[in-house]
């Protein structure tokens, strides 16, 4: 049976890889541009792939696309693609023809006569109990201890040393050096302000056993460091950014070179309302978003400004400055007209402060960023 | 094989959707929740005098507003020191340039003068240095010179709500007990001063034991308990004259716990009668008293809310000392507190959202603040003795004693913010218990 079964599965798999072969290199994809190392998968956030869908532009070359759609047979390999190796997977169909057989692996069930006798008892009851206390510890253990600090952020810092100037890069100090063949500028040490997650009240500093009540929030994602890579259409006259090649070396290369294909055939032009260029990467948004975040001090607002959120908009340079007399509140909920006021005020001091010396934005998307809508929500800072 | 069939299913999904990956619909949309919390950078330059008798007055009053501000956590001064710009008028332009580069966010500039009559005119502007605007309009303050510190707590007062948009606290003073002597023999007197510790006065002498005084709602007047006839009573003193007269009380009876009603006319209080404790109202005009509780068990420290319809109270009816809250009228009470502990001395806070209250648990007192129906218990302070919070005007600080442990331990007076932030003592001359703020002057 299981023989039948593997010889079925070679001629799909022969016969698919012939449709593939086509498909990849007969030309159906038009895909001169085939090796387009795009960025990784992860650049395109469930949100945006969510949004894309939503969109109704059908692709023209959509018509050629529909056969692929066999591969739903494949519903096992899904957990391959933790793996990297592309060529394992690759030669596992040719080869397999008969070593396939050492699929044994059902002899598993073979020692199944094992559950034998009392064995039960013994085993699992004994085993359990430690691995309840086992779980436990490590998760209070992981838990860091909550310290008070004058500053509360998203992200807990340790104090700096006693020299050390308050920067929000970290940099050593800089001496003279007479013995240096190239002198550097004198510099002091500069390090972030200490912070805490959370507002931590002389009952929960106590020696006592309180723990945090709040878990840490996950870290942000880390910018991207190029948006070059990006998807970038050939049809698209207007994005001027080019598409430098960069080799991907992460495991998802496979997809991402797919992607990247897939992107390069089927770009159209946007229509002339929407903003032009390819959207912000996950990344590109995170890193803008945790600039401003960081600038954002609610510790001064009212408890009803507090509850109160604010979206904002504001145009900005293509120096990626904000124009600071754009900033404008254009809608506010869960507070009165003057909690909105003094919540916009603080979304406003955000901006222009950490924009004074310009977001990290990509000047090849400056059609996307020209114009920026900024929710300011304190729901999570109400509960520090 | 099967992963690059599946990678190609992928593809030609995405492919479909590729010209919309193009398209953005709108400007770009980011949702911002987190935040952070600090002290605002904040500037006062020394006000400008407009006469030369306002030199001193004008530096005086800028450091009470920067006292003031830095006093509430909420703001941080920027050393004069670190200034690039100094103020020579006050109807010159401000050079934001120069404030922006010392991160000053916030700035108040000020002019003072004094007249012939001893009357000064303070003014003041404050600035959004980031958004190089005015926050609000220009004002001014006119008062005499002995009463500038009360100048610049009006200022203050202004500033902290422009910029926080919730009202200040500073022009406002805190009766309490002033305590001397060993703790086994202390001397205690009713005193007043302003909620900075300035202006202290006396309004008793230490012949007889004082205890819980209470602002009335306007501040004119402050009840109190007494043991000046061996037993404890209630009086009510008149802030302006010291002029006090005694509650009405039934011979064999034991009165305290007093505290206000929101209109000024009513007193709710605790009293011993046959060695039962419940709670009354009195009418302070006509002397009419009305008892609001009736059981065996002990009922004090009750506390009007602000619109006056419910009282909220201590009572052991449970075994232990718990918070309860019922009409004001009487009736059936609901218990609000439900963490482990004993709870005591609620207080409403005047914007009617919390209740502080004290707690008592594993061996430490705590002041702790919870929502009037119990929800969202969340302890501020903890040591050997903290008891006896009361609000600031605006609802968001706490004072309360706090008493060291030992034979030479003291009483003092300490505040906090109702997030638990920017604990710190309060300026008292000596030994100091029994807080409670006043409104705004």
């Amino acid at each position: 049976m299981a023989t039948a079964m593997n010889t079925g599965q070679i001629i799909s798999g022969a016969g698919h890889t012939v449709l593939i072969g086509w498909l990849l290199f007969g030309g159906a994809f038009n895909t001169d541009p085939i090796p387009f190392e795009v960025t990784q998968v992860t650049a395109i956030s469930t949100e945006e792939f969510e949004a894309l869908m939503a969109v109704e532009r059908a692709p023209n070359a959509a018509s050629s696309v529909t056969e692929p759609t066999p591969p739903e047979t494949v519903e096992p390999p899904a957990p391959a693609l933790s793996s990297q190796t592309d060529a394992e997977t690759a030669q596992t169909p040719p080869t397999p023809a008969e070593p396939i057989t050492p699929d044994p692996t059902p002899e598993p069930p073979a020692p199944t006569p094992r559950p034998e006798a009392q064995v039960e008892d013994t085993a699992p009851v004994l085993p359990s109990p430690p691995q309840d206390t086992a779980v436990l510890l490590p998760e209070k253990s992981l838990r860091p201890k909550p310290r008070p600090a004058p500053r509360v952020a998203p992200e807990q810092v340790a104090p700096p040393e006693p020299e050390t100037a308050i920067d929000d890069v970290v940099r050593e100090e800089v001496v003279a050096d007479d013995t240096a063949t190239t002198q550097r500028e004198e510099a002091e040490a500069t390090a972030p302000e200490e912070a805490a997650t959370e507002i931590v009240t002389e009952a929960e500093e106590g020696g006592g056993p309180i723990a945090p009540t709040a878990s840490m929030r996950p870290k942000t994602r880390p910018e991207r460091p190029t948006q070059a890579a990006e998807a970038k259409p050939e049809t698209q006259p207007e994005t001027p950014k080019p598409a430098t090649p960069k080799p991907a070396e992460t495991d998802n290369s496979a997809v991402q070179d797919a992607l990247a294909a897939a992107l390069g055939q089927a770009s159209e032009p946007a229509p002339d309302t929407a903003p032009s260029g390819p959207p912000l990467t996950g990344g590109e948004k995170d890193a803008l978003r945790v600039a401003v975040q960081s600038c954002w001090n609610v510790g001064s607002l009212s408890t009803e400004a507090l509850g109160t959120t604010v979206v904002v908009t504001v145009d900005m340079g293509e120096d990626s400055k904000p124009i600071n007399g754009s900033i404008k509140m254009i809608g506010s909920s869960g507070g009165s007209a003057a909690a909105a006021g003094q919540a916009f005020e603080a979304a406003r001091r955000a901006i222009i402060r950490c924009g004074s010396s310009g977001f990290n934005l990509p000047i090849e998307k400056y059609g996307q960023w020209k114009t920026i809508e900024m929710t300011f929500n304190p729901e999570n800072m109400r509960i520090k | 094989m099967m992963y690059r069939m599946m990678t190609l299913a992928l593809a030609c999904l995405v492919a479909f959707q590729a010209p919309a990956l193009q398209a953005q619909d709108g400007p770009l949309r980011l949702e911002i929740k987190e935040g952070v919390i600090e002290p605002m950078p904040f500037a006062v330059p020394d006000f400008v005098p407009e006469s030369g008798a306002a030199e001193e007055l004008s530096r005086n009053i800028a450091r009470v507003v920067a006292a003031d501000l830095s006093g509430t956590g909420l703001f941080r001064e920027i050393s004069q020191d670190a200034f690039i710009s100094r103020v020579t008028s006050f109807s010159s332009p401000v050079q934001f340039a120069d404030w922006k580069a010392i991160n000053a966010q916030a700035l108040v500039t000020g002019a003072v003068a004094v007249d012939g009559t001893g009357r000064v005119t303070a003014k003041f502007r404050v600035w959004d240095v980031f958004a190089g605007q005015e926050l609000g309009s220009g004002l001014q303050f006119v008062g005499t010179v002995d009463g500038w510190r009360r100048i610049a707590h009006k200022v203050a007062d202004q500033v902290y709500s422009r910029i926080t948009g919730e009202g200040g606290y500073f022009d406002s003073r805190v009766v309490f007990v002033s305590e001397t002597g060993p703790k086994d023999n202390r001397a205690k007197r009713l005193s007043i001063m302003d909620y900075d510790g300035a202006n202290l006065k006396y309004l008793t002498d230490s012949s007889s034991i004082v205890l819980a005084p209470r602002f009335s709602p306007t501040g004119d007047r402050v009840l109190y308990t007494s043991y000046e006839s061996g037993f404890p009573r209630v009086y009510v003193l008149d802030v302006a004259s010291v002029s006090r007269r005694l509650l009405e009380s039934q011979d064999g009876t034991m009165s305290f716990a007093p505290r206000f009603s929101p209109d000024g006319r009513t007193v709710v209080y605790s009293l011993i009668q046959g060695g039962n404790t419940d709670i009354y109202t009195m009418d302070i005009a006509t002397g009419a008293s009305q008892r609001l509780t009736n059981a065996p068990s002990i009922e004090t420290a009750p506390s009007f809310s602000p619109d006056g319809r419910q009282i909220v109270f201590e009572s052991d009816r449970s075994g232990t000392n718990q918070i309860y809250v019922m009409n004001a009228q009487g009736g059936e009470a609901r218990r609000i507190s439900g963490g482990t502990g004993q709870y005591g001395t609620p207080v409403w806070s005047p914007r009617g959202d919390y209740i502080a209250f004290t707690k008592q648990s594993k061996g430490r007192f705590h002041i702790g603040v919870m929502r009037v129906n119990g929800e969202e218990e969340r302890l501020l302070t903890a040591s050997f003795l903290d008891e006896g919070p009361t609000w600031s005007p605006n609802g968001r600080v706490i004072m309360f004693t706090r008493e060291t442990q030992g034979a030479q331990g003291q009483s003092r007076l300490w505040s906090v913010d109702i997030t638990g932030r920017n604990l710190r003592q309060v300026q008292t001359p000596g030994g100091a218990s029994d807080p409670s703020w006043s409104p705004l002057q």
